[in-house]
C-alpha cells in the first residue's frame, strides 16, 4: 500500500457533523480527525451513530450541517479521485454470490482499477493477502464463514487504498479467522493505509487501535490512547477474591462489606457467598489496604486476583449499562 | 463499465431460477400448447378410410361406382376434397383404401370383425356407405374423434350423396331430354360445386387460430424478462442492497454502472425471448409468414420494452428486491390475461378491450408485445408493425425517464 504515513496530516476530518432523521438527532454537531497512517477504532453501543458517521463520510448519506474532509477535500458522490484511494469492507458480507472468489475481487477491483493486467496481479496480491489464494475457484456458498469475511476484506483493499473502512469485519468469526483479520489489518497499516476501524470487541480495538473515539447519540464523548481512556475514567483496578467466610463468620459479612465501602478509594463492594468484589478508584496500594482490612476481620482469603481497567470499564462508564436496541 | 456489463451478464446467466423462469418456462409453456393446438389442428385433417368394396354384378353395372373409388384411392384424392387439409402420413393422401370382396356377407364379415371402417356397395343403381357399429362409435367419441375420423366419414359421405344425385340428375335428362347430353355446358355443369362466392386471402398469410396463443405467450415471457433489470438496478443501489452500497462508494460513475446493468438485461432479455420465439416458429411449427427476421427485430424491439419496465421496478424505492420479483411476476402474469393467454375465454377478452377499450390495451405491454408478433404474421407492410415497435419504444422512453427521476439520487436520506 502506497498511502502517505507522515502521521499528522489529515486522512478525515469531519467538522461540526449533524444528521436528523426527522425528530431524532443521529450525529449531533461530531467531531472527527483521523489522521494519515493511524488505525482509528471508532466506538459506541447499537444506535450510536457510527454507521451514519461512516456513510457520511463516504458522501452515502445526506447530512444537515457540518463540513467533511477526506485527504483534505470536501468528499461528494462525484469525487472519483478521491473514492480511488478509498476501499470499503461493510459489516454485511457484500460479495455475488454466483461469482468465484477470484472473480468476486477481480470485479470490486475493476471497479477501481481498469487495466486487466495491473488488476491480475493486485488480485493475485488480494487474494495471497487474506490467504484464499486456494480457494480461487470457490463459489462463496461454499465458503466457511470466516473465508467469507476474508474474501468481504479482500474485496475492499484488492486495489490498494490509501483509507480503509472496516465496519465490524470480525462479526461472528472463530478466534482463529479473528486473529488472522487483525494481523491482516495491522500489515495494511504498516504498508501505509490508514484505517478507520468499528467493532463491539473491545478487546480487538484495544489490541489493534493507535487511537480510539467513543460515541454515543451521536456525540464525541472521549477521544485517545487506550490508556488515555483508561486514565479518563475514575474507576481503577477491581479486586476479586474468593472466601466463604466473610469477616470470619456469616453474621460479619455485612458489617465487614460496610467497612470496605467506607474506605476512600473504594467506590463499590459485593459478597455473593463465595466471592468478594471490590471496586477502587485509580490509585496505588488498593489491594494493600483491602487486604488489611480482612485481615484485621479475620477473613479466610482463597484465591485472590487484581485487574486493571479494561477498555470495556471505560466504555461502560462513559455509554452508561442500560441495555441498547 | 465493460467489466461491469460483462459480470451482469454472469451473474444473470448464472442464476439457475432465472434461467429457468426466462428460458426454460416459456418452452416448457410453448411444449404444453403445442400438445393441446396439435391435437385440434389434427382434429381438422382427412385420414385415409379402410373400406371394403362388393363387387358384384350391381357394381360392375355401375361404371360410374368404380371410376369413384379409383379416384379416391388414388394418390391426388385428398386434393379434390373440397379444401381441407391433406391427407395425413399414414395414409398417403389418398381418401379411401379399398379391400374389394365379390359378396355383401363377405364385406359383413370384414367390417364386423373391424379390418375395414365402412362398406361401398350398390343397391338399386345407388351407392350405399355403411359403417361399422365400432367405427360409428369412435366417430362420436370425443377423444377419438380427434383423430380426424369424424371428419373423414363426414367427406366420404358428401361424396356418395353427391355421386348419387349426380347419377340421379344425368339419369332424369338421359330419361325427358337426351338430346341434352350432347350439350357439353350441360355435362359440364353436372356435379359442378361452383358457388357464388369465392375464397381469396386478405392476410399476408393464412390466419391461424392458434397462433396468437404463442404469440401472447412470447409477450408473458418478455414481461418475465423484466427480473434482469429489476437484479441490475438493485445491485446498483446504495439503498437497496449491500452489493449497492459497496459499488457506490466506487469512482465508476453511477451511469455508467446503470447503463452496463441495463444492456446486459436487454441482451439477456433478448436471448430468452428469442430462444423462446425460435422455439415456437421451429419446435412448435408455428408461422412468422416467412418473416423470421422481423420476429428477432420484434424480440430485441420486446427486450428493450422489458428492460425499461424492469429498471423502473427496480427504481422503485422501499419495496425489498423480492417483492419487486414478485410484483413482476404478478404483472406478467395479470397482463398476460387482458393479452389473451389463458384460453379462448382470456383471447375474446382481449379482443373485446381492444374493442370497447382500446386505450387500456395501448398501455399494456403484454398486449403490444403480443400484436408485435401478430402485425409480422397478418399484415402485408410492416406500418402496423412499426406502429406497435412505436408504442413500446414511448412506452419505455417514460419508464426509463421516471426511473431516471428515482434513480439519480447519488446521495440518500436513509440507508
Amino acid at each position: 500500500m502506497d498511502g502517505h504515513t507522515n502521521g499528522t496530516a489529515s486522512a478525515v476530518a469531519v467538522s461540526k457533523l449533524v444528521k436528523r432523521y426527522g425528530d431524532m438527532v443521529a450525529l449531533d454537531y461530531f467531531d472527527l480527525d483521523v489522521r494519515q497512517g493511524e488505525i482509528f477504532g471508532l466506538l459506541g453501543p447499537n444506535g450510536s451513530g457510527k454507521t451514519t458517521a461512516i456513510n457520511c463520510m463516504l458522501a452515502l448519506l445526506t447530512f444537515d450541517e457540518g463540513t467533511v474532509r477526506v485527504f483534505g477535500e470536501r468528499i461528494t458522490p462525484t469525487s472519483y479521485a478521491l473514492k480511488r484511494r478509498i476501499g470499503i469492507v461493510p459489516q454485511n458480507v457484500a460479495v455475488f454470490n454466483e461469482l468465484t472468489v477470484e472473480e468476486n475481487i477481480d470485479y470490486f477491483c475493476s471497479l477501481y482499477v481498469p487495466d486487466k493486467e495491473k488488476r491480475h496481479a493486485l488480485v493475485k496480491e488480494a487474494l495471497d493477502f487474506v490467504g484464499l489464494a486456494d480457494y480461487r475457484k470457490y463459489r462463496p456458498a461454499k465458503l466457511s464463514g470466516g473465508l467469507l469475511r476474508r474474501l468481504n476484506i479482500a474485496c475492499g483493499i484488492a486495489h490498494r487504498p490509501d483509507l480503509i473502512f472496516f465496519d465490524e469485519p470480525t462479526v461472528a468469526v472463530d478466534p482463529q479467522s479473528r486473529n488472522a483479520i487483525l494481523e491482516g489489518i495491522q500489515r495494511l497499516n504498516r504498508k501505509g493505509a490508514t484505517v478507520i476501524y468499528t467493532s463491539h470487541y473491545m478487546e480487538e480495538v484495544e489490541q489493534i487501535c493507535d487511537r480510539i473515539l467513543i460515541m454515543d447519540h451521536g456525540r464525541h464523548l472521549a477521544l485517545g490512547t487506550a490508556d488515555e481512556l483508561k486514565a479518563m475514567i475514575d474507576t481503577g483496578e477491581r479486586i476479586s477474591i474468593e472466601t466463604d467466610d466473610l469477616g470470619g463468620h456469616a453474621d460479619a459479612a455485612d458489617a465487614t462489606l460496610e467497612r470496605l465501602r467506607a474506605l476512600p478509594f473504594v467506590i463499590g463492594a459485593d459478597y455473593d457467598g463465595h466471592e468478594l468484589t471490590v471496586n477502587c478508584r485509580r490509585g496505588d496500594h488498593n489491594l494493600i489496604d483491602v487486604l488489611q482490612l480482612l485481615e484485621r476481620d479475620g477473613t479466610n482469603i482463597g484465591h485472590l486476583s487484581s485487574r486493571q481497567p479494561t477498555l470495556n470499564d471505560v466504555f461502560l462508564e462513559l455509554t452508561g449499562t442500560a441495555l441498547r436496541d | 463499465m465493460w467489466q461491469t456489463f460483462l459480470v451482469n451478464l454472469k451473474l444473470h446467466l448464472r442464476e439457475k431460477t432465472q434461467l429457468f423462469w426466462l428460458f426454460a418456462f416459456p418452452i416448457i409453456l410453448a411444449t404444453m400448447f403445442n400438445g393441446m393446438f396439435g391435437n385440434i389442428a389434427e382434429s381438422f385433417e382427412l385420414h385415409t378410410l379402410d373400406v371394403v368394396v362388393v363387387e358384384d354384378t350391381a357394381w360392375k353395372a355401375s361404371y360410374g361406382a368404380q371410376t369413384l373409388i379409383d379416384g379416391l384411392s388414388s394418390d391426388s384424392s385428398a386434393s379434390d376434397t373440397g379444401g381441407f387439409a391433406k391427407v395425413d402420413s399414414d395414409g398417403g393422401s389418398k381418401l379411401v383404401n379399398a379391400t374389394k370382396v365379390d359378396s355383401t356377407a363377405q364385406a359383413k364379415r370384414l367390417l364386423a370383425d373391424g379390418t375395414v371402417q365402412g362398406m361401398l356397395q350398390v343397391v338399386d343403381g345407388r351407392l350405399k356407405l355403411s359403417v361399422s357399429q365400432s367405427t360409428q362409435s369412435s366417430a362420436s367419441d370425443v377423444m377419438a374423434s380427434s383423430s380426424g375420423l369424424n371428419i373423414s366419414l363426414t367427406v366420404l359421405g358428401n361424396i356418395v350423396d353427391l355421386y348419387n344425385r349426380n347419377t340421379d340428375v344425368v339419369t332424369e335428362i338421359a330419361k325427358n331430354n337426351p338430346t341434352a347430353l350432347m350439350d357439353s355446358a350441360v355435362t359440364g355443369s353436372i356435379g359442378s360445386t361452383n358457388g357464388y362466392t369465392k375464397e381469396i386471402q386478405l392476410t399476408n398469410f393464412k390466419p391461424s387460430g392458434t397462433a396468437r396463443y404463442y404469440y401472447a405467450l412470447l409477450g408473458m415471457a418478455a414481461l418475465m424478462a423484466m427480473s434482469f433489470a429489476i437484479n441490475a438496478v438493485t445491485m446498483t443501489q446504495a439503498n437497496l442492497s449491500a452489493l449497492g452500497i459497496r459499488r457506490s462508494v466506487s469512482p465508476l460513475p453511477k451511469l455508467r454502472q446503470l447503463l452496463a446493468g441495463f444492456l446486459s438485461s436487454w441482451l439477456c432479455s433478448f436471448l430468452s425471448l428469442t430462444v423462446a420465439m425460435l422455439y415456437i416458429r421451429f419446435g412448435c411449427r408455428i408461422s412468422l409468414g416467412g418473416r423470421e427476421w422481423a420476429a428477432v427485430g420484434a424480440c430485441l424491439v420486446a427486450s428493450f420494452a422489458a428492460s425499461a419496465f424492469g429498471t423502473l421496478l427496480g427504481a422503485l424505492p422501499k419495496i425489498p428486491t423480492g417483492a419487486k420479483h414478485g410484483l413482476c411476476t404478478a404483472l406478467a402474469c395479470i397482463l398476460s390475461l387482458f393479452s389473451g393467454l389463458y384460453g379462448q375465454f382470456a383471447m375474446q377478452l382481449s379482443d373485446q378491450i381492444a374493442q370497447q377499450a382500446p386505450v387500456l390495451s395501448l398501455i399494456n405491454p403484454a398486449q403490444q408485445i403480443t400484436n408485435l408478433f401478430y402485425d409480422i404474421l397478418y399484415y402485408d407492410n410492416f406500418k402496423p408493425f412499426f406502429t406497435t415497435a412505436g408504442i413500446l419504444a414511448a412506452m419505455s422512453l417514460v419508464c426509463l425517464a421516471v426511473a431516471t427521476v428515482l434513480l439519480r439520487r447519488q446521495r440518500y436520506e436513509y440507508l
